[in-house]
């Protein structure tokens, strides 16, 4: 009982940052982006390549730090891989979704998803499909409890920091979008273009903050589904539906929205894992979706205009 | 016109301005407008004359074919709307003019942090003039009524300092006595130097409030004098009507 809580709010971690970059995204941007997922397959990969170089140069840096499996080097790693996969984005906007902008939504979508096998298949061509981990250290889960306070708990110290640190991160955006004058600006973008631009907010600054911040977001999720799951060149694909799923539950842009709407989303897989087995965990998500729409088909936290 | 040489630079100079949605269907067909400095101008005309579209042209929101506009001078007509609050232009659109997310407060603090300006210097004297703002200042945009919607676009317009403010119809859907609280304010607005340009289907109260006013019909103006003159001018009505009420207009032609 309380092991399925833990593992769904690993997984929900994950989702949450996901979600996020694709409910600013969908709100900033104006359309569905079904490339957003691939964004976090290449997060984790551009970490594993950056990993791979800071530990060539330095042994030491693979030298796992105290209860967790890895080292100073993933650490770094992640920094990398925020950066690229945030240029990343800028590039596919640059090269791809910018001059189909004035096409509308409909162009935008179909145009997202030729990226995402494009982008995909590059994952699959360079890195092979073999799932790969960031550190080949056994992490043994530490028991919280028995086994007869509710089934116990046991959890790994990464599991823990995984979710410390997705708190951390929406907590920072939280503060970003409320106080600093580029997070106003994105938020006034997000609810109305055409005032933002008589405000005098350049809407090509707002669109670029937002690829770079969905990009950041989607590396860190990326990473931290290697870090407790594994590297596979279909985490994209694998997380695409379950992403959509929480921004609808939570209300599209709305960021608490998404975190919460992850979390939800990531419960009820690990939940239906041992419910109804692994094989039906992609249905759970859309049950809770379909459930939540029929009695707030806002969202939980959508905003009615 | 001729101009002068000892009169200022006019605050607005719309030149034969043709501008519309679709290119090679304009709705502003050469409309010549003048604003001098300090001054309230008001555009008047039927439904579908094309004001709106006008001062949108004047503020980069709707494209421009031909013709040119400028602002003390300087060429604004390529100006991309984002850019004209730097050019010392306002601009207030007639619906949705406040980001309802933010609250009071965020609004215009928006405002002030996209001009880089101090914030409190620029909050201060704007809460001043609109106590009822001041009061309420953490509640979200979104819950405001009408005539404090109204209000808050006005602040917020304000708030970066515009050498001239256009308003799209601020009396639209408010009470005549709101319609007074806001008029109220454009002439403390005009009183404090800043020249205004206003869109209006309100003609009695615009042409109380206005220095001069300008009828448009089918994208030009056909009339461009005093207020107070226009207020008993048969011409002003017989504007309308043409427009209206086809009929009675092609009637008196006959």
């Amino acid at each position: 009982m309380l092991q399925i809580l833990a593992d769904g709010l690993v997984i929900g971690s994950v989702i949450s940052l996901g979600a996020i970059g694709l409910s600013l995204t969908l709100s900033i941007v104006r359309f569905s982006n079904f490339s957003h997922g691939e964004l976090l397959g290449w997060g984790s990969y551009l970490a594993l390549s950056a990993l791979a170089v800071f530990t060539a140069t330095r042994e030491s840096l693979a030298a796992p730090l105290g209860p967790f499996s890895f080292g100073w080097g993933l650490l770094g790693a992640l920094l990398v891989s925020t950066v690229l996969t945030a240029l990343l984005a800028l590039a596919l906007d640059q090269v791809l979704f910018r001059r189909l902008r004035s096409q509308g939504a409909i162009t935008l979508v179909i145009a997202s998803f030729g990226a995402a096998l494009a982008l995909r298949n590059l994952l699959l061509f360079w890195y092979g499909g073999v799932p790969q981990y960031y550190s080949q250290n056994l992490q043994i889960a530490i028991p919280i409890l028995p086994r007869s306070v509710w089934g116990g708990l046991r959890v790994t110290a990464d599991q823990l920091l995984v979710l410390a640190l997705t708190l951390a991160t929406v907590t920072a955006l939280h503060l970003f979008l409320r106080h600093s004058t580029l997070g106003r600006s994105m938020r006034a973008t997000a609810i109305n273009p055409s005032l933002a631009r008589v405000a005098g907010i350049d809407p090509e600054r707002v669109l670029r903050a937002t690829w770079i911040i969905g990009g950041i977001l989607a590396a860190v999720a990326g990473v931290f589904a290697g870090i407790t799951v594994q590297l596979r060149p279909t985490l994209g694909v694998d997380l695409l539906l379950p992403l959509f799923a929480a921004v609808i539950l939570g209300g599209i842009g709305s960021v608490w929205g998404a975190v919460l709407g992850g979390f939800i989303v990531g419960l009820a897989e690990s939940a239906s894992v041992s419910i109804v087995g692994a094989e039906y965990r992609a249905a759970a998500a859309f049950a809770v979706l379909i459930l939540i729409l029929m009695v707030r088909p806002t969202g939980l936290f959508g905003e009615k205009h | 016109m001729q101009q002068p040489d000892a009169l200022p630079t006019p605050a607005l100079v719309v030149d034969t301005l043709e501008a519309g949605y679709e290119p090679g269907l304009p709705i502003v067909r050469g409309a010549c407008l003048t604003v001098q400095r300090g001054e309230i101008v008001a555009i008047l005309g039927p439904n579908g004359a094309g004001k709106s579209t006008l001062v949108k042209a004047v503020a980069g929101l709707v494209p421009v074919s031909s013709g040119r506009s400028l602002l003390f001078g300087r060429d604004i007509t390529r100006v991309a709307a984002h850019r004209m609050v730097f050019e010392g232009l306002a601009f207030v659109p007639q619906t949705e003019n406040v980001f309802v997310n933010l609250s009071i407060a965020e609004n215009l603090e928006l405002a002030a942090a996209i001009v880089k300006a101090d914030r409190q210097e620029r909050l201060a004297p704007v809460y001043a003039m609109f106590p009822d703002l001041a009061r309420q200042r953490s509640l979200p945009a979104g819950q405001l009524s009408g005539g404090q919607r109204q209000m808050l676009a006005l602040a917020r317009a304000l708030i970066t300092r515009p050498r001239l403010l256009v308003l799209d119809e601020p009396s639209a859907g408010l009470s005549p006595k709101l319609v007074g609280l806001v008029f109220d304010k454009l002439r403390e607005v005009r009183a404090s130097g800043v020249t205004v340009l206003l869109v209006e289907q309100n003609v009695k109260a615009a042409l109380a409030l206005a220095d001069r006013a300008a009828v448009l019909v089918e994208g030009r103006e056909r009339l461009f004098a005093p207020a107070a003159e226009l207020l008993d001018d048969e011409r002003v009505a017989a504007l309308y009507l043409g427009r209206h009420t086809g009929r009675q207009a092609t009637g008196a032609l006959h």
